[in-house]
């Protein structure tokens, strides 16, 4: 009976809690459905009625409106190319820091776990001056094709720190033997080691996907605003013809833009809750 | 198919560097520490004939794993030469060694299949894809693994897998083929199956084989000839009967044969020139060719630490010139009768085997009963009280 009582009490806050999450976009969805004179203050929060129901109107006008399907691409570009060197890079650093045991070693897993620490707001000011600034051979990271350069270095912590935890876990055996099976280091890793790691590939390339994807303040800061705009930043800039927002289309896209995350997390759950665990445990 | 040389080999594993600012020494085992680090290995002298089958065995820690990893070439080698078919191979990559190793572990690779497993080292050498498939066939045949080909090694039993292991070894056709307690994570029937199946194995395969265990019956009945170790060094080298007949110390005496082999403070005389052993009231002539090889290191009379096993004494009728003790436990085993005996306040075990006795002389060796026993001037071992060396050596 306890136990019951309890549980419906818990049933309950966790209710409360989940429906707080949820009313923003709840009322994202409810407004991007009317007709842009109905979206007021004051009726934020009623359901569209006959008369102010728009239909598909504003998803309409927000994916045909000037500089969406630009934004588009840069969205899927920087996320695409980020989570891939994340991926690609973090995992050969766990590979070498679970496998060599020296001071480098040690120091580099302390600076990943240290970067998770770091508040991004500490280094955002100095990260937009030097990305501004900084060129290698010629290279500048202020762009949306080596942008993510810059989320490497902010999605290695988390990354690198999944990995190794997985990575111990996997017994290096394994490796030896390919190594006496005829692998090269390049081999071994490729061949060996990287398709072992996929399961925790799966949950650390959703996690950095979904946060890539909806990053608004790093591209704000790095990128040009006049040339380059990803769709989170294209949703705040949302202007009418007439230099008004257009709040129905800005609606719209901010669904646009949510849809592709929520399927992503739905597909990978199962995924993202093992690789976090596997990382938390053997870490 | 290759010889294998080891001429000093030695491995040093350095002192962590937390123990070496603390100026504390690793204390676990019994192995030498000197400046440099621990010697897990050390003065590692063999030569291993073409298709022989060697085993290294020893207690724990003792560095029968790192020798064969040396000879794999996963460790380093501190000190010394190693040499393949004549090649010295230190340093040389793992993979241009010619060499297969089974671990103990399995290590297969997880996201591979049967088949992909035993494949991938031919596909690596780029071995054309028919003769990779005549080959992984083959061995799933010798192996009667054939109908597990599309299975990952996670769907396997811990029996499949090693076998798995030993076949992504054998399709290598390596010159070397080098094992890793491979039967240790298998249940008693499972590994007495297997055990015999590598004597199988070997026949049909017939190359140099290095195998580590610290088991001293899968050493006897593998090897051709058995290293024993312990603490990092070579303790006797021989064939398994040599080992068993003739322990070069203490140790390989204690270590081969099962129960242990019985102990005694006792005193080697020199009678006539003639070599006897005197325990107690019991008299017993060395063997002729004991006779001549203690003869020929003109060993002195002294007080020695008597050896004797237990499969190799015999109860005597009557108690005059025997060593006399009472049964303390009796432990009935079938085809022979366990006894574990007081003599002088030590524990003596004795066999005795009951094909010859009536039911009421089997039931006869109740606790406290007197007993007298004496043992040939043949398996009499005489060791050196201070050093444990085999006098006869
Ligand atoms: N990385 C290391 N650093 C320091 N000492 C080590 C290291 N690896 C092994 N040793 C020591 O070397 C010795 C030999 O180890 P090894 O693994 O060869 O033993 P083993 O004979 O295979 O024992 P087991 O039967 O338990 O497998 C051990 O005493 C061990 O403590
Ligand atoms: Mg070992």
């Amino acid at each position: 009976m306890k136990k019951q009582a309890s549980g419906l009490i818990w049933t309950i806050i966790l209710s409360v809690v989940s429906a707080l999450y949820l009313y923003p976009i709840i009322m994202v969805l409810l407004n991007s459905l009317k007709k842009e004179s109905a979206i007021t203050t004051a009726g934020a929060f009623t359901a569209p009625t006959a008369e102010t129901f728009a239909g598909l109107e504003n998803y309409v006008s927000a994916l045909t409106s000037q500089g969406f399907g630009k934004s588009l691409f840069y969205s899927l570009f920087i996320t695409i190319s980020s989570v891939a060197l994340i991926l690609l890079c973090c995992s050969m650093c766990a590979w070498y820091i679970s496998r060599v045991n020296n001071l480098l070693s040690r120091m580099m897993y302390l600076l990943c776990a240290f970067s998770m620490v770091v508040p991004f707001q500490m280094v955002m000011f100095t990260l937009s001056q030097t990305a501004d600034r900084f060129r290698l051979f010629f290279i500048r990271f202020n762009n949306p094709y080596t942008i993510c350069f810059i989320y490497l270095g902010f999605g290695a912590g988390l990354a690198v720190f999944m990995f190794t935890g997985f990575m111990r876990s996997v017994p290096i055996e394994i490796e030896e033997a390919a190594m006496i099976d005829g692998c090269s280091p390049l081999q071994t890793y490729f061949r060996v080691v990287f398709p072992i790691l996929r399961p925790t590939m799966i949950s650390v390339g959703i996690l950095e996907t979904m946060w890539v994807w909806n990053d608004y303040l790093l591209p704000t800061l790095v990128l040009d605003i006049k040339k380059y705009r990803t769709i989170p930043m294209l949703i705040q800039y949302f202007r009418g013809s007439y230099g008004t927002v257009e709040m129905g289309a800005m609606m719209a896209s901010i669904m646009l833009t949510v849809i592709p995350v929520v399927i992503i997390y739905i597909l990978g759950q199962k995924h993202i809750i093992k690789g976090v665990l596997a990382g938390a445990v053997k870490g | 198919m290759a010889e294998v040389i080891l001429k000093n080999i030695k491995k040093v594993y350095p002192h962590s560097e937390k123990k070496r600012r603390r100026g504390e020494q690793e204390k676990k085992t019994n192995l030498k520490v000197t400046d440099e680090g621990v010697l897990a290995v050390q003065d590692f002298n063999l030569t291993i004939a073409d298709r022989e089958f060697i085993v290294l065995v020893g207690p724990s820690g003792c560095g029968k794993s790192t020798t064969l990893r040396m000879i794999a070439g996963l460790e380093e080698i501190s000190g010394g030469d190693l040499l393949i078919d004549g090649k010295r191979v230190n340093d040389i990559a793992p993979k241009d060694r010619d060499i297969a190793m089974v671990f103990q572990s399995y290590a297969l690779y997880p996201h591979m299949t049967v088949y992909e497993n035993m494949a991938f080292s031919l596909k690596l050498r780029k071995i054309d894809p028919q003769e990779i498939d005549r080959k992984v066939r083959e061995a799933a045949e010798i192996l009667d693994i054939t109908q597990y080909l599309d299975r990952r090694p996670k769907a396997l039993s811990g029996g499949q897998r090693q076998r798995v292991a030993i076949g992504r070894a054998i399709v290598r056709n390596p010159k070397v083929f080098l094992m890793d307690e491979p039967l240790s994570n298998l249940d008693a029937k499972l590994r007495n199956q297997m055990r015999a199946e590598i004597i199988k194995l070997r026949q049909r395969i017939d190359t140099t084989f290095v195998y580590v265990t610290h088991d001293q019956t899968e050493a006897m009945t593998l090897g051709d000839r058995i290293v024993i170790m312990k603490d990092g060094v070579i303790q006797q080298v021989g064939t398994p009967q040599e080992v068993f007949d003739h322990p070069a110390n203490l140790f390989v005496a204690g270590f081969i044969g099962m129960p242990r082999m019985n102990l005694f403070d006792a005193s080697l005389v020199l009678e006539n020139g003639r070599y006897a052993v005197k325990l107690g009231e019991l008299y017993v002539e060395l063997s002729e060719d004991k006779q001549k090889r203690l003869a020929a290191k003109n060993v002195a009379p002294q007080e020695i630490t008597l050896g004797v096993r237990p499969e190799h004494i015999s109860l005597a009728g009557n108690a005059a010139g025997a060593v006399r003790g009472t049964v303390d436990v009796s432990e009935m085993m079938g085809s022979a009768i366990h006894l574990h005996a007081n003599v002088g306040g030590s524990d003596v075990i004795i066999i005795v085997q009951t094909a010859n006795l009536s039911d009421e002389e089997k039931a006869g060796f109740a606790m406290g009963k007197e007993i007298a026993f004496t043992f040939s001037g043949s398996i009499a071992h005489v060791f050196d009280r201070e050093s444990g060396k085999n006098l006869e050596f």
